[in-house]
Formats: structure tokens, C-alpha cells, sequence
């Protein structure tokens, strides 16, 4: 029960991360690489509000979130913008770039050691014999507020309509009035302000380190190519999905009672997305757009 | 005068390696993000077999062989995947090599590294080892330079430019790709059997993801599938990555100002190449 309540509190935090740029990459359609770092800066920026200049927590989240955001948005306008409609692979090579830059000013501003935004212990409950701190509770809560909110946004909003319309075909919605250029900044920050979510429940959760970015986002891209890179809803499922898979790999004995070492964990992500990618290329759940 | 030579050597060494890179990305636009995976192997290959008593010919016999099949197995992938998932795969397999070998403490020590790394007996100075491995950069170089303004040079830019196009005009794609990533595969191979013993240390550090971001910015700095500008390229950047060593800084803060600047160079680069990088296909 333990495993199960492991992979729900790792799959909400990939899934959050990874439902964000499932609706970028549907609307943009463009990989995001400096994902993990964005949530870093999320993180380390609320640890600063909270820790340094000794702001309550709630309104540190709150600026934390705020700023990612507006990280997001200038990287966007820096970044991607002046990139995606040359061509959609460009934005691969410039956010790798901004990644860098990103690790370099963390280690730069932070430095490498471990940084916790709560300096208080954690409060336990036992949920079906499992243990799980308030903190994994309000996460999972989180996700599925967040899942709960796209689902009605995409389907029962005009928002969500011309959201929908524009990842079917950007130039024809523009052509109906769609004001595809802001949906697409705005869907994009959104996804930032998502990864800073995850940053700042890592710093609550473990720790922050400047080496994190680029597993988280690697996992979150797993899950993302997985289910299908513009289905949101194979996204979610695979998050949850790879989690599991990664907890009952390390936590459950395998050969002759053996289990297999824990630092093997991250390849299960991997070794997920490359049986994906050789057995069904376009993902679990794709489904063909329409072009016309 | 050794640390002038140091320079050199590291640049000869390193040059095979970005010179087969641009064959793949540079000049045929294929989204391969693994070469340093393909180097990990090839080295730990070649190392492992030598450091437990396999001769020098059997080792590098064996990382060569290793470097060929995993980019015989990057070349398959690429004919089955979509361009930016064989990106991340490429980076997935990568980082799983990578992994593999960190945890595999038994066979590889993991973090610690192979440590006393012998040399080719006609190695052992530094000043030979610069000579050696600047004129097996600059045989590379030529051989290359000859494949590349050939009939190979050509299929592979059509293929790049408009791949519909050069397959109607006979151009097999399959046999183009996977020469390609055979030619980066022996760069790899090169320059992953001489640095660790340049160094007298493999460690896995040394393979790790901001590698490869030096390697595309190099490419993408220097021209894409000019092997020229990438030479260029490659040599000032070593020249800048080694000189910030001399920056009035404590040591904790190189590392990430080198990070910082690279960053800062491969956007920059992209920039100033945002039309040549990744070119719109002809329309006719």
C-alpha cells in the first residue's frame, strides 16, 4: 500500500509538471527543456521569500508562483518566440541553452547545497496503512483540482473551445478570430507557473538541489511521449503510470528475492519511454489531428 | 609551453568527436542527442577490457566495435521515430548508459572512476601525445572533408533540405543515415579512446549531459555541416572554456559562469543561425 501511495504523490508531481506541457506542446507544438529548470526557479524563489526574507509561507508560495510566472513569460518572449514559427525544432536547441543558464544562475544565487523551504518537521497521517505527510496530501489534492479545472476549462468553457480549436489547427482559428498568439503565451506561462508548482513541493517536500532539473524533465517528458505528446489525458495516465512502474522496481523483490538497487529508479523512466517509442512511436493514446 | 601543448592536445582530441557530431546533426539535420552516450560506451568498453588484462589491441577492437553498434542502434531508431522524440529518446538512452554505469560499481567502480588508465606506449609524453593526436585530428579532418564534398556529402544535404525530394531523385535515405551516424560513431570511438588515457582517468563525469550541450553549441557556433567553421568553432571555444580557468574567481564559481557563458554563446548562435540551423524545406 505503501508503493501505491508512493507512485500517487511521485505520479501528481510528474503529472503536474507533464499536463502542462502536454497542452503546450498540443498548442505550440514545441518541447520545452528548461521545464525542470522552471521548476526549480519556482521552488528556490518561494525558499527565498520564505526562508531569507522571512515572508509567511502562504504568500511566499504565492510570489514564488508569481515570479515563475514571469520567468516564464520572458522566457518565452526570449526563447521560443522568436524561434517556433521558423521552425518548430529550434525551440529544442534554445531552451537547452536557457536550461544552462538557468543552472548556472541557481548555483550562482543558491549555491549547491540542499535547501528545504520548511524548517519545521513534518506532520504524518496514515491513510489505508499508508504513511503520507500533509504536504503529499495537499499535492495529490493539488493535481487533481488541476486535472479537474483543465477538464472543465477544455471542454465546457469558450476558452477551452478555442484552446481546442487552436491545437486542431492554430491558422484556421486565427482565421476565425482566435487570438492564437496570446492563447499560446498564455498556455505556455501556464505551464511554467504548473512546473513552479512542482518546484515548490519539492522544496517542502525533500530538498532543493540545482542538479534536479534535468530528471524532472526527463520524467515529465516520459510521461508526455508516452501517452501520446498532444493527448493531456494519456499524459496524466502515464505519470501516474511511470511512477508506479518506478516504485514496485525498486520496492518489490525480484530475482530470488533480490531487489534491484535504488539508483536504478531513474532508467525505469527511461527504459518506459524507449519501449513506448519502439513499440507504438506515436505514443499510447495518439490519435490523429485533423489537418484541414 | 605545456600548457600551450595541453591546449593543442585537448583540441585534437576532442575534434574527431565534434567533426563526426556534424556529419549527424550539422550537415544531415538528424536530432540524434546521444553521441555521448556512444563515447561512454566506447570508452568503458575499451578500458574495462585493458585495466583487467586485455591487450591494447583487443580494447580498442572492442570500444570501436561497441561505438559502431550503438550507432547502428541510434540509426535504427531514427528510421522509426518522429524527429523530436528520437531527440529525447537519444537522450534517454544516454542518460540510461549513463546510469547503468554509475550503479554498476562492481564492473565499472561507479562515481569513483578507473583511475591509472595506461597509455600507448607512444603516448607517454605530453608533447607526443599532442603530435599524435593532432595528426590523427587533422588525417580525420581530411578524410572528412573528402566524404563530405563527395556524392555522400550531397545525398546527405538533399536529405536534409527536402527528404521527399532526394528519395524521388534516388537517394536511398537508410544506407545515407546510416553511414552518418557510422562516421560519428568513429569520431566517438576516436576521441573516447584517447581522452581518458590523456587524462589517466575515465570517470562518468566526464559523459554527463552538459557534454553534449558543448558539443551542439560547438556545431551549431561554428556552421552546421561546415567542417571548417566547426573546426573553427571547436578550437576557440576550447580556447575560451580553458581560459576562463585563469579568471581572478575561487573555483566554485567557474563552473558556472563556464555554464552561463555557454548558455549564453548557444543561444546567441542559434540566434544569429536561426534560418541556416534548421531551414525551411524548399517549396517548389
Amino acid at each position: 500500500m505503501q508503493l501505491f501511495a508512493n507512485a500517487l504523490i511521485a505520479g501528481s508531481l510528474a503529472a503536474l509538471m507533464a499536463g502542462g506541457l502536454a497542452l503546450v506542446y498540443g498548442v505550440l507544438g514545441v518541447f520545452n527543456l528548461a521545464l525542470g529548470q522552471l521548476a526549480l526557479v519556482g521552488g528556490y524563489l518561494t525558499w527565498w521569500l520564505h526562508q531569507s526574507l522571512g515572508l509567511p509561507l502562504l504568500i511566499s508560495i504565492i510570489g514564488g508562483l508569481f515570479l515563475a510566472g514571469i520567468i516564464t513569460w520572458i522566457t518565452f518572449e526570449l526563447v521560443i518566440n522568436p524561434f517556433y514559427k521558423r521552425h518548430r525544432f529550434l525551440p529544442i536547441v534554445t531552451t537547452i541553452a536557457v536550461s544552462m543558464i538557468f543552472d548556472a544562475l541557481i548555483l550562482l544565487l543558491f549555491e549547491e547545497r540542499p535547501r528545504n523551504i520548511l524548517s519545521s518537521t513534518k506532520h504524518f497521517v496514515t491513510v489505508a496503512g499508508a504513511r503520507i505527510s500533509w504536504e503529499q496530501l495537499i499535492l495529490i489534492t493539488l493535481t487533481l483540482i488541476f486535472v479537474a479545472s483543465v477538464a472543465y476549462t477544455l471542454h465546457s468553457t469558450s476558452v477551452g473551445r478555442k484552446i481546442r480549436a487552436t491545437v486542431q489547427h492554430s491558422e484556421a482559428a486565427t482565421s476565425l478570430g482566435i487570438p492564437a498568439n496570446i492563447l499560446h503565451r498564455i498556455i505556455f506561462i501556464m505551464s511554467g507557473v504548473l512546473a513552479g508548482c512542482g518546484g515548490i513541493f519539492i522544496g517542502i517536500d525533500q530538498n532543493l538541489t540545482p542538479v534536479l532539473g534535468f530528471p524532472i524533465t526527463i520524467k515529465a517528458y516520459a510521461a508526455l511521449i508516452a501517452g501520446g505528446k498532444d493527448n493531456f489525458w494519456g499524459t496524466i495516465f502515464c505519470a501516474y503510470i511511470i511512477a508506479l512502474i518506478e516504485q514496485l522496481a525498486i520496492g518489490v523483490p525480484w530475482f530470488a528475492g533480490s531487489y534491484i538497487p535504488a539508483g536504478y529508479q531513474s532508467v525505469v523512466a527511461l527504459l518506459f519511454i524507449i519501449l513506448v517509442l519502439l513499440v507504438k512511436p506515436s505514443g499510447i493514446f495518439s490519435h490523429k489531428l485533423r489537418i484541414a | 609551453m605545456n600548457f600551450l601543448l595541453h591546449i593543442i592536445a585537448i583540441i585534437a582530441i576532442g575534434l574527431p568527436q565534434v567533426l563526426g557530431y556534424n556529419v549527424i546533426f550539422g550537415k544531415g539535420k538528424i536530432f540524434h542527442f546521444g553521441p555521448i552516450g556512444v563515447s561512454l560506451m566506447a570508452a568503458y568498453a575499451t578500458f574495462l577490457t585493458i585495466t583487467n588484462g586485455g591487450s591494447y589491441l583487443l580494447g580498442i577492437t572492442l570500444g570501436a566495435g561497441c561505438a559502431l553498434l550503438i550507432s547502428l542502434l541510434f540509426a535504427w531508431l531514427s528510421f522509426r521515430l518522429e524527429a523530436d522524440a528520437l531527440g529525447i529518446l537519444s537522450i534517454a538512452v544516454h542518460l540510461t548508459f549513463l546510469t547503468v554505469v554509475l550503479n554498476s560499481t562492481q564492473v565499472t567502480r561507479g562515481a569513483l572512476g578507473i583511475p591509472r588508465i595506461p597509455r600507448l606506449p607512444f603516448l607517454s609524453s605530453l608533447s607526443s601525445f599532442a603530435t599524435i593526436a593532432t595528426v590523427i585530428a587533422i588525417l580525420w579532418l581530411a578524410i572528412l572533408y573528402m566524404i563530405d564534398t563527395g556524392p555522400f556529402g550531397r545525398k546527405l544535404q538533399a536529405l536534409a533540405e527536402h527528404e521527399w525530394h532526394a528519395k524521388s531523385l534516388g537517394v536511398d535515405r537508410e544506407h545515407t543515415h546510416i553511414a552518418a551516424f557510422l562516421l560519428g560513431g568513429i569520431g566517438a570511438a576516436i576521441s573516447s579512446i584517447l581522452m581518458p588515457q590523456y587524462l589517466l582517468l575515465l570517470h562518468p563525469n566526464d559523459y554527463t549531459f552538459p557534454f553534449l550541450i558543448i558539443l551542439v553549441m560547438i556545431v551549431v557556433a561554428g556552421k552546421p555541416g561546415s567542417i571548417l567553421g566547426v573546426t573553427l568553432s571547436a578550437i576557440l571555444l576550447t580556447l575560451l572554456k580553458e581560459g576562463l580557468r585563469f579568471l581572478p574567481l575561487p573555483t566554485t564559481m567557474i563552473g558556472p559562469i563556464r555554464l552561463l557563458l555557454f548558455g549564453v554563446i548557444l543561444l546567441l548562435a542559434v540566434y544569429v543561425r536561426r534560418d541556416s540551423l534548421f531551414p525551411q524545406q524548399r517549396k517548389i
